[in-house]
């Protein structure tokens, strides 16, 4: 009787086949369909005998040469044309990240005693840091540079550009090490920090350091948010149409040093406690001699802002508090906008993603409950079935749980994000590409594998492209989880007892 | 037979259809500049010479060398009495300025000139495709390209983008980049706006190098409405024709020459160092190399590589810059836009390039009136040439700046149509070339100059200036 299995069980499977077999159906409609063309064609040709077909051939062969030749010719035309037209594809060759030194980590007990130490924190301050880290889903591996270690911690530009020079340059020096790619051959140069933007730009800086072409084509951006690195993607993309044979950098980065808040608000302080020091360096091209080495193709950029709406332009805010103290406000609605944002972005992706099947689905549930007013849930597409790899900005635990529950994902999708969360902190627009490599270090990105790599960021904005993996990725991989990969996935406690 | 003649005709319909297509792609990639629209902030944010001894007495670190100094640059900058500078600086709080004098300043730019180029070009903010935002020395979070979109309600899908950092010559990049998203083949229509922030930069230390930035720079802004559309061609003030970028980054004395950094006491300024003229003749001479060939005719460019041949392999003796200089540029161009960083970038650059009086006055007049407004300086200078009723249909406009990096950045426009909207510029463009430039501070202050340490007594002669 034990062995017997539940009714519940049984019809939960049928519907899986059920599921299954209406998603086979609708995704190869046109194949199926053309069997039975093809089929009848054969058997006509069959009861028509070789005779007829070789008089056709003679028929063709007596027609007039220059009717031949001039429909060839108009034929070779339109492919050229055709092909010419096509927009050019964007390979992404390789793409490195910053990693940190042991020596400037920050595990609790560090974060909690040079809190203490820091003049301007009184004991609630203190406190209110350490419970939102206790929560924060962080590890005691996260990093902050040289100048937050110091008592006080010192804010001067030259401090700023020391981690800039630190982050920026490790990471361009792995990628050009990994790619073999000379810097002269550098055609586009985009660099993303949000919170830091000195003159000369850092882009400026960078064609300094590694004495880049006169003729570069390089922009700097700034203010962005944490989201900005697909935003220098889809610029890059953009560029690289209008350029052949070219080859971009983009570099994506957050300067932690010049912004670590001083002062009592509270809203005001969760940065402190999320943000850490990281950068990506990332070669992409469009030439046709890289594709052979390229990782991955970008398929997809979609981009959203909410910014019209004051409330979403408002929750993530750069400020004075009432001491006059510049931080960055984070309003409590973030989640509710998040999760409107995305929504917002995935009604424009979903289209360009998911297969015939799941958008007749949503077409249908739409319908029935625009129409016939049914009492229906929102269909929500299964994004699982357009990508087998997901990668959602590091923003904390809560938007990656948030995003997990309106996404319906699993926790192995979720993974390399709680991982890169735990083990890097927040480390703002280059989170993408930790999580990345966290995927890549754990074996599991295969040949023909999509990625969807999806960012948040102040404005408010939801921005997300996806790659689709070229070749398979072996292990080991060298990059910032080479030393600690064998230890993940880690399971991270709802909360860390600090104090 | 009758197939086959079929099957030819949709064939040759077909490739028809698609040779026309890719030509029409082609269209697309033409930059159309619609409509510009330059910022005039309120009187009352007048600098005037009154205001600026105010503002150098409240300096309690100045001594009489750095009043020298200060005489001597503002006496030779060029800048006259109808600039405009930010509020705070005004009203007295220069060295502590807050976060919100820095948005202050920006919203005032922002929530006229923006809505003014909307209402003239009939354009709706939902229309754009693209915003291109250029604000070097300011970069809060949200972007102050959020703070647009916001503020006008523009669409979700509008591409955004903020530039920051780049210098005085990034109003070119923008443009650059609204350029290479043309290329793409969409119709679309962006809007480029680019200004200067002066409230948070203010060097209030004694850094000579540094307060250079201080005398020089005045509040001003510009913002642009471009398209690839053809069919908005007819309305087109003008149109590109090339734009060239140079960077000599990689070069470290031009990569340090102007930079914002920390002076020995820790007072942030934007250190201008000696060596700037000389990396700025060098980015110029890089830019040109490129630029020459893209508007020059045919004729003189011939005429310059006889010149060069006969100069290596006739005369190898004589220096080689002097075949630079027999390049009469004028031939291709018709008026010049020069960035207004000063009376002697202006002189420099204009003796480079062989121009006349005629040719230079629009940025020196731009320089007199606005001072120097960093990247949207540009733009005043075209105002003033269509003010003046000088810009008519084929002239071409050459444009070139300068900017931190070290960036040279020009473009070619031409001329779409016959420009008599003098913008700005229209309440005064009575006034100008007036008939002397001499600095009233020279008057005022020239007391400085025969002073010594010894005789030098600051209260005092503070309080003979007392008005």
């Amino acid at each position: 009787m034990a062995n017997e299995p539940s009714p519940q069980f049984l019809s939960s499977v049928r519907l899986k086949y059920v599921k299954l077999g209406y998603q086979y159906l609708v995704n190869h409609i046109m194949t199926l369909l053309l069997i039975p063309v093809i089929i009848a064609i054969s058997v006509e040709l069959a009861r028509v005998g070789p005779d007829e077909i070789l008089s056709l051939v003679r028929f063709l062969y007596d027609l007039d040469l220059i009717y031949t030749m001039s429909t060839v010719f108009l034929v070779i035309i339109a492919g050229t044309v055709y092909f010419m037209s096509r927009p050019r594809p964007v390979y992404l060759v390789d793409y490195a990240c910053f990693r940190p030194p042991p020596n400037f980590r920050v595990p609790f007990s560090t974060f909690l005693e040079h809190a203490r130490l820091v003049p301007q924190f009184d004991e609630r301050t203190v406190r209110f840091q350490v419970r939102i880290l206790e929560r924060s889903g962080l590890g005691e591996e996260t990093c902050l540079p040289p100048a937050n270690h110091y008592i006080p911690p010192t804010c001067s530009m030259e401090a700023a550009r020391g981690e800039a020079e630190l982050v920026i340059f490790s990471a361009i020096d792995e990628l050009l090490n990994k790619t073999g790619m000379r810097p002269k051959n550098i055609d586009i140069l985009i660099v993303n920090c949000s919170l830091f933007s000195p003159t000369p730009s850092l882009s400026a800086m960078v064609v300094n350091k590694y004495k880049l072409r006169s003729n570069i084509m390089s922009f700097n951006l700034s203010g962005m948010g944490c989201s900005a690195g697909l935003i220098s993607i889809d610029l890059a993309r953009d560029l690289l149409q209008a350029h052949g044979n070219s080859n971009a950098l983009v570099l994506s980065t957050e300067i932690i040093t010049p912004n670590y808040y001083l002062g009592k608000e509270r809203a005001m302080l969760l940065p402190n406690c999320l943000f850490r020091m990281g950068a990506a360096a990332v070669l992409l091209s469009n030439c046709h001699r890289q594709k052979n080495r390229a990782k991955y193709r970008l398929t997809h950029v979609v981009r959203t802002h909410k910014g019209a709406d004051d409330a979403a332009y408002k929750c993530v805010f750069q400020e004075q508090d009432s001491e006059g103290i510049t931080g960055i406000n984070l309003s409590k609605d973030l989640m509710a906008i998040a999760g409107d944002a995305l929504k917002s972005n995935i009604t424009t992706m979903g289209p360009l993603v998911l297969p015939a099947s799941e958008q007749l689905l949503f077409l249908f549930s739409l319908i029935a409950r625009k129409v016939f007013k049914a009492e229906w849930k929102p269909y929500i597409p299964d994004f699982r079935m357009a990508f087998e790899h997901f990668c959602i900005h590091a923003g904390g635990r809560a938007v990656i749980d948030e995003l997990q529950k309106n996404l319906q994902l699993s926790d192995r999708h979720v993974e390399a994000s709680r991982m890169a969360l735990h083990r890097f902190g927040n480390t703002s627009s280059s989170s993408l590409w930790y999580e990345l490599n966290y995927i890549e270090a754990k074996g599991r990105m295969r040949k023909g594998d999509r990625v969807w790599m999806i960012g948040f960021g102040s404005g408010f904005k939801c921005n997300s492209a996806v790659w689709k993996c070229l070749k398979t990725v072996q292990t080991p991989v060298e990059g910032p989880w080479s030393t600690c990969i064998h230890r993940y996935p880690v399971d991270v406690p709802a909360m860390v007892k600090v104090l | 037979m009758e197939f086959l003649a079929t099957l030819t005709t949709l064939l040759l319909f077909f490739s028809l259809y698609l040779i026309l297509k890719h030509y029409y792609l082609k269209l697309y990639t033409n930059c159309y500049l619609i409509d510009y629209v330059c910022f005039k902030p309120a009187s009352d944010r007048r600098i005037t010479t009154q205001t600026s001894g105010q503002i150098i007495e409240r300096n309690k670190t100045l001594g009489l060398s750095e009043y020298k100094f200060l005489l001597k640059v503002i006496v030779n900058s060029g800048i006259g009495e109808d600039t405009y500078g930010p509020r705070n600086i005004i009203e007295g709080r220069e060295d502590s300025p807050t976060f919100d004098d820095a948005m202050i300043e920006m919203d005032e730019f922002l929530n006229v000139s923006i809505g003014d180029l909307f209402a003239k070009t009939k354009i709706s903010p939902r229309d754009v495709d693209v915003l291109v935002v250029n604000i070097s020395m300011f970069s809060p979070a949200p972007s102050l390209a959020s703070r647009i979109l916001k503020r006008y309600k523009m669409r979700e899908d509008c591409k955004i983008y903020n530039l920051s950092g780049m210098g005085c010559s990034a109003s070119l990049v923008s443009v650059d980049l609204v350029r290479n998203i043309f290329k793409s083949g969409k119709k679309t229509l962006a809007v480029v706006v680019t200004s200067e922030s002066i409230t948070p930069n203010w060097y209030s230390g004694n850094d000579k190098s540094m307060m250079l930035g201080n005398c020089l720079f005045r509040s001003g802004g510009c913002v642009m409405l471009l398209t690839n559309n053809p069919a908005m061609r007819s309305r087109a003030k003008m149109i590109l024709k090339c734009l060239v970028r140079t960077h000599i980054g990689a070069n470290d004395d031009a990569h340090n020459c102007a930079m914002q950094k920390e002076d020995d006491v820790g007072r942030v300024g934007f250190h201008l160092s000696k060596g700037l003229p000389k990396a700025a003749v060098r980015a110029f001479a890089e830019n040109l190399k490129h630029l020459a060939p893209k508007i020059l005719p045919y004729r003189e460019l011939a005429l310059y590589m006889y010149g060069t041949v006969k100069q290596l392999v006739i005369k190898p003796k004589l220096e080689s810059n002097s075949a630079m200089a027999r390049i009469n540029f004028k031939s291709g161009v018709d008026h010049f836009c020069l960035h207004t960083g000063g009376s002697a970038v202006i002189e420099a650059v204009g003796r480079a390039l062989g121009l006349s009086k005629y040719d230079v006055e629009p940025a020196r007049m731009t320089l007199h009136r606005w001072g120097n407004t960093s990247a949207s300086s540009l733009w005043y200078v075209l105002g003033y040439m269509e003010a003046k009723r000088r810009l008519r249909k084929g002239d071409r406009v050459l444009m070139i700046s300068f900017g931190a990096g070290f960036k040279c950045n020009s473009c070619m426009w031409e001329v779409n149509e016959d420009l008599q909207d003098g913008d700005v510029w229209e309440d005064c463009i009575k006034n100008y070339p007036p008939q002397t430039l001499v600095n009233p501070y020279l008057e005022k202050y020239g007391w400085v100059n025969e002073d010594t340490e010894e005789t030098f007594n600051r209260e005092e002669r503070m309080e003979s200036l007392k008005w």
